[in-house]
């Protein structure tokens, strides 16, 4: 399983970061989205980037507690395993885990199969591939 | 209150003190967000009779209620000010990021005032606010300083909002530019910045923006969405962006050309459809908004957002400037100097009409490319013949002459519509809190694009301006951008929505009609009346040379008798003067009344 964008296409609008982190945070906030759209204008041109969870596992081999786990299709995260320790959020070469209020791993787990991000993305531009 | 951060911060430059307070919470429910909230903390802090570019000025930026959350076109900012094109109150808004990144830096209002000793920027973040040297980006376009910002606090993410040498020099006509491509253009704050040393605001957030039952509020923005949003009427968004609206007001004969001496362009249509079908590489759009208006395009090693209807056609067709590479690079100086295209279109299109008339030579003639390219450089350095030209085709007028074709109200240039094919426009370029604005009402959608209604008549058109007034005010001051023609009941179902309120769609009506108002108190305040809701003398006098508005004029006398009609309507005097009864009846907060009182006694 795994997400997907069409940067042709993308308009930098961020309704997906907005998505998941109304979703997965019960808040409005960019900084806590499990995805992260980069769109912006560079020196002579403009730079588009989607950023998300590719399940390389990263995360999960550094775990000192071994909170992540994978199910075969995403990763979770168990809340009372977590230490809140960040070593995942450093690890992860994309940059899009982060510690939540509570101080736990947040971890895209594409909604469990029906993404939000997927679902709000007006340009049908990011896409969730899932493997047969 | 949900969706709202619940703090004012405010700068005083002169002595660097940042204090933070609580927002007046009893305003937001009459006077919402963005416009409104700006237009009421204006009028709380200083003296409208006040020199726009002198220290006491303040300059106020309000995000919209909605900015920072999912709901499409709401992440607007205003920027409020006394005018120095003006002197009327002013509000601008710009889209791009910035504003939702003041609500995630944790603020409902930015309050800027005094006056800074030596050029410098602002550090916004919920953690502290930093006025910051900002000497090493004088002169630096807003590209630049864009980018040597985000260098120097080391983040690719900052947002930024920065005025350029234009706007350092005080040029009239300065524009603030966040995101290289997103403006604020009219009025010249961008001066006002200037007056105050103040280049640049970089803001980084991260709080949350919260609605009640977050969960329920997706679910019904989504089906709200397809049912008023992504719709096939608003499919020109993506298409076309605002070049759709040069389609209609060139088959109108209202766009703009040589100078308003005709209205129809011919070169309006291959420039338009040049961009769209052969330059366009994508679609951008602001943060948090599904209707991506902006267009990319490159032509050759120039790319840009833009131009915008706006600007193809006041600073192309208008200066009868052939090709669009021309143009996009007039556009892309414009933007980096911080440049109201509008305007500059205007003034630059005013002197080549004064050349062929034989008033005074600038030195540049319709068409003149060469000399057009290096117009923008030279008045936002104030070089030449710029300095002169950086003062608005008023000044310009009142120096050399050509007043009746001096294409201007109150010192704001006219935008990119005729009114004498539309003549409801034309009252609502009179009327307007700002001058010659196309954003307060726009009777060209009933008299032009939908013609639904006769352009060529009064009759009817003082209530078309005043309904218009209202609806653009309340929206702009809850805050959904000029593009989603939401209906007032949908917009009190989405305030409701987000801030736990209960609003109906008469309240915020009347919310429209109470900050309209409460423009016009700041506007009398500052000295304006009867005299100054007027036109150029060529849309009452010259009639149009061909076209479907061909041989129309507004005639004065009707323009007049329907200004009469506007102001009683309004429950104002015969001079425009708000009634206190109006204000009564509209719930204006008793501060402001009795404020209004004591001026009105004072004689």
């Amino acid at each position: 399983m795994k997400l997907v964008l069409e940067p042709e296409e993308c308009t930098g609008c961020k309704l997906c970061e907005l998505a998941c982190s109304a979703k997965n945070e019960g808040v409005f906030n960019p900084r806590k989205a499990r995805l992260k759209i980069i769109n912006r204008y560079i020196k002579g041109g403009r730079e588009v980037e989607g950023k998300f969870c590719t399940l390389c596992k990263k995360c999960l081999e550094v775990c000192p507690t071994e909170a992540i786990t994978f199910n075969g299709k995403w990763l979770t995260v168990d809340d009372e395993l977590c230490s809140g320790c960040g070593e995942c959020v450093d690890a992860c070469p994309q940059g899009v885990i982060f510690l939540n209020d509570e101080d736990k791993a947040a971890i895209c787990n594409f909604c469990e199969g029906d993404p939000y991000c997927v679902k709000w993305c007006p340009r049908k531009c990011l896409k969730l591939e899932v493997e047969e | 209150m949900k969706s709202y951060m619940g703090r004012v911060l405010r700068i005083e430059l002169s002595s660097g003190k940042v204090v933070e307070e609580k927002t007046k919470e009893e305003w937001l429910n009459k006077y919402y967000g963005q416009k409104g909230l700006g237009f009421r903390y204006l009028l709380e802090d200083i003296d409208p009779a006040i020199d726009p570019l002198s220290a006491e000025n303040e300059i106020i930026f309000t995000p919209g209620v909605f900015a920072g959350t999912i709901i499409s076109s709401g992440g607007k900012l205003a920027i409020t000010s006394k005018s120095p094109a003006t002197g009327t109150i002013t509000d601008g808004s710009v889209g791009g990021s910035i504003g939702a990144e003041v609500k995630y830096a944790g603020y409902d209002a930015i309050i800027i005032k005094g006056k800074a000793e030596r050029l410098v920027y602002l550090y916004i973040t919920p953690d502290k606010t930093e006025v910051r040297d900002a000497e090493f980006l004088r002169g630096r376009g807003t590209h630049q300083t864009d980018f040597m910002l985000k260098k120097e606090l080391k983040d690719e993410e900052v947002k930024i909002i920065s005025i350029g040498p234009a706007g350092e020099n005080l040029v009239k006509i300065a524009c603030m530019t966040s995101e290289l491509y997103r403006q604020q253009g009219r009025g010249g704050i961008a001066a006002v910045m200037g007056s105050k040393n103040l280049k640049a605001i970089a803001i980084k957030g991260w709080k949350d923006v919260t609605v009640p039952n977050i969960l329920s509020f997706l679910r019904t923005i989504g089906e709200i969405n397809k049912k008023h949003l992504l719709i096939p009427d608003n499919s020109w968004t993506i298409s076309d962006g605002t070049l759709v609206f040069g389609d209609f007001v060139n088959d109108g004969g209202i766009l703009p050309t040589r100078n308003f001496q005709t209205g129809v362009s011919p070169t309006y249509k291959r420039l338009r459809s040049e961009m769209v079908d052969k330059r366009k590489k994508g679609n951008k759009a602001c943060f948090g908004c599904a209707l991506a208006c902006g267009n990319y395009i490159q032509i050759d090693n120039i790319d840009l957002e833009g131009p915008e209807y706006e600007t193809l056609n006041m600073a192309g067709c208008n200066c009868e400037i052939p090709d669009l590479k021309t143009i996009t690079q007039f556009n892309k100086a414009c933007d980096d100097l911080g440049l109201d295209t509008i305007s500059v279109g205007n003034i630059v299109a005013y002197i080549m009409e004064m050349r062929e008339r034989g008033i005074h030579d600038f030195g540049i003639s319709f068409g003149d490319v060469e000399n057009y390219s290096k117009l923008p450089e030279k008045i936002a350095y104030r070089k030449g013949i710029g300095n002169e030209l950086a003062e608005g085709v008023r000044f310009l007028s009142e120096k050399y002459g050509g007043k009746e074709f001096a294409m201007h109200v109150k010192g704001l240039e006219v935008p990119s519509y005729d009114p004498r094919g539309s003549w409801g426009m034309g009252l609502a370029y009179a009327t307007s809190d700002r001058g010659a604005c196309h954003m307060r009402a726009f009777p060209i959608t009933e008299e032009v694009i939908e013609k639904t209604v006769d352009p060529f008549t009064f009759k009817g058109k003082a209530k078309l301006v005043i309904d218009g007034q209202h609806y653009n005010t309340a929206k702009f001051s809850i805050g959904i951008c000029d593009f989603w023609a939401l209906d007032f009941n949908l917009l009190a179902r989405l305030l409701n929505m987000a801030t736990g309120s209960n609003t109906t769609g008469e309240d915020i009506a009347k919310g429209g009609e109470r900050i309209w108002n409460l423009g016009r108190i700041f506007n009398v305040m500052a000295g304006f009346r009867r005299k100054d809701d007027t036109l150029p003398e060529r849309f009452f006098s010259e009639p149009l040379p061909e076209g479907p508005a061909k041989g129309k004029v507004l005639p004065k006398k009707e323009f007049e008798k329907t200004l009469s009609e506007y102001y009683q309507l309004r429950g104002w005097d015969e001079e425009g003067i708000p009634s206190k009864e109006k204000l009564e009846e509209l719930e204006m907060d008793k501060e402001v009344i009795e404020k209004f009182e004591r001026y009105l006694n004072k004689g």
